[in-house]
Order: C-alpha cells, then structure tokens, then sequence
C-alpha cells in the first residue's frame, strides 16, 4: 500500500488463537471514542474473516485489511450508537445514481468525501478529495466556491454535517449525496 | 449498533480436553459477537467447571500429539477461557440431577456458576436461535 493507513489506536493480537482476536477487539472497541478507528494486528489466518463476521454482527464497520508479512493488519471503525437511523437535516440532496450520471457526462465538479483516510484509501469515488470531518473547519479553503461540491461519507450522516459546516461558512453550490458510500454502485479505486 | 438480541444456548455433556475447548471457544466467540450466551453442564461436561478441572480435562487417547500444537498455537488455558467467559457475562449452569448422581456438592465447582435443572436451561434454549450440543 502506497500510504500508510491512519488509525486511532492500535490492537496488538499477533500470535494469538481464535477466538481471542476478535474477544480483544470487542474489548478495545468499547473504549474508543466512536467514529475512531481501530487497528488489529493478528497472524491468526482466520482472523480476516473472523473479523468481518465480528463486524457484521456488533455493527461496527469493517474497511479493510493490508497484510504485511505475516502480520494481518484490520482496521474497524467504530459505529456511533445513532448511525445510519439519524435523518439527514441539510436539504440539498443528490442521489447516488444521479452523481454517476454528472459524473458520466464529465461535468465539472469536486466530489469531497468527508471519511476517516482509513475510509478513503480502502474504497473511494475516483477523484474524490479527501478532507475527514473533523478537519473541515480548517481545511474548507481548499475547496473553490464556485465549484459543484457534492459531499459523500458512508451513509450520508456525516456529509449532512459536513454540508451544513460548508453552508454556514457561505459555500453555496453544496449537495449531500445520499445514501453515501453505502449507495454507490460505480467505479471506485483504491491505495493498492 | 446491535439491534436484535441474539442467544446461543450449548449443552456441554461430555468431558475431555477437546469438549472444554469446543465449548469454550464458541461460548466466548459468541460472547464477543454480542450474543447472551448461556451452557448446561452436565454428565462429564460437569469436568469443564469443577474445580479440579486442570487435572480431569485430558486429550483423548490418539490426540496427545495435540498437546504441542496447542502450545504452538498459544492457545489459552481452559482456566483463562473460563475466566473470559464469565468477564463476558456468559451463564453457566451445572445440572444439579447430575451433581446429585455423581454424588458432588457446589463446592467442588468454581465461583459464578448457578445450579439448575433442565427446565431453567430450556426456558432460556426456547428463545436461542442457535442451539449446540458438545
């Protein structure tokens, strides 16, 4: 991987057994701050899919795993306890399907994708800017005001308050893009 | 995050170094997947809890082979497992009609175990979607 994955916090599982890789993340999961990414590191082979079904099953999200060596790096994100349910509140909206079609007819636009980097480098729209949430506040002068600005997360919470961040700050041509990732159905690329 | 409850009820009826893995294994897998988990110990199963149970748990005959792999593996010992298992709120219950045959108190168990009879665990089994039997 050409960058390195950014992570919260890291879990060191290396030589351990099933099922303690997954019983160690559960623990460690439940002391971060949500929204935060986690980094398990285990040489248990089983623990790739171990841990997606770990993920499936608390609700937590799953983004990837980079093995290096013998060593199973997966990074998880923690799920916050109202995600995915909370109504979206800014109200101008585009659909995934019709982000694809602007995007097919190579409109001009910035597609800024408001994920953690462990997010973005694991599964991203190609082109997409990445600037995560929590840096909006000093990062918003990067993005040009007269653009197009469609604004993607995992399931449209996030970009909802990234967009009402932009709006406040006078962007005017913003757009949530529902239902984020988690609607998309085009190309992606990723830091492989 | 989690929205349904789910429940795993497994009966652990016999004894041996291999059952007490099995069983333990899931239970706590199970565990940290959010599900409620509860076991029935009974018959030689009742070996995983008592208090001895370091010297009672043996590798079948043939599978001693196993006892390197287990250490190659780090494998943890069934007393750490059972110690995982009850920081993780899985319900243990010894048959008391077995405890009776065998002629055994509830101090020769380990701490945080309940004794009950069929009926306890099956009120809880009723309501398991998954259901196992070691």
């Amino acid at each position: 991987m050409a960058s390195q994955i950014h992570a919260n916090q890291i879990l060191d599982c290396k030589g351990l057994a099933c099922p303690m890789p997954i019983v160690k993340t559960k623990k460690a999961i439940q002391v971060l701050e949500a929204g935060h990414v986690l980094e398990v590191q285990a040489t248990d082979k089983g623990s790739t899919a171990d841990i997606q079904s770990w993920a499936k099953n608390t609700g937590h999200q799953y983004l990837g795993t980079v093995q290096e060596g013998d060593v199973l790096k997966h990074y998880l994100r923690k799920a916050g306890p109202h995600e995915a349910k909370e109504e979206a509140r800014y109200p101008h909206t585009i659909t995934a399907g019709e982000l694809m079609n602007k995007l097919e007819k190579g409109e001009r636009m910035t597609i800024l994708d408001v994920r953690e980097p462990a997010e973005y480098a694991f599964h991203r729209i190609p082109e997409a800017k990445s600037i995560p949430l929590g840096e909006l506040e000093d990062r918003a002068g990067e993005l040009d005001p007269a653009e197009e600005i469609y604004v993607v997360c995992r399931t449209g919470n996030r970009s909802d308050l990234a967009c009402r961040q932009l709006a406040g700050k006078g962007y005017r041509n913003v757009k949530n893009v529902l239902a984020g990732m988690a609607g998309w159905t085009g190309p992606t690329e990723s830091d492989e | 995050m989690t929205t349904k409850n789910k429940r795993v009820a497994i009966i652990a009826s016999n004894g041996g170094l291999e059952t007490a893995y099995k069983v333990l294994n899931i239970a706590t897998a199970a565990a940290a997947l959010d599900a409620e988990v509860a076991i029935f110990f009974t018959f030689e199963g009742l070996s995983i809890i008592h208090k001895d149970s370091e010297q009672m748990l043996q590798l079948k005959p043939g599978n001693e082979g196993m006892a390197e792999g287990f250490k190659r593996a780090n494998v943890p010992s069934v007393k750490e497992l059972i110690e995982l298992a009850k920081e993780t709120g899985v319900r243990m219950i010894g048959c008391q009609m077995t405890i009776d045959v065998m002629g055994l108190e509830k101090e020769h168990f380990i701490d945080g175990i309940e004794l009950g009879g069929a009926a306890t665990f099956l009120d809880y089994a009723f309501d398991a979607e998954v259901t196992l039997n070691f």
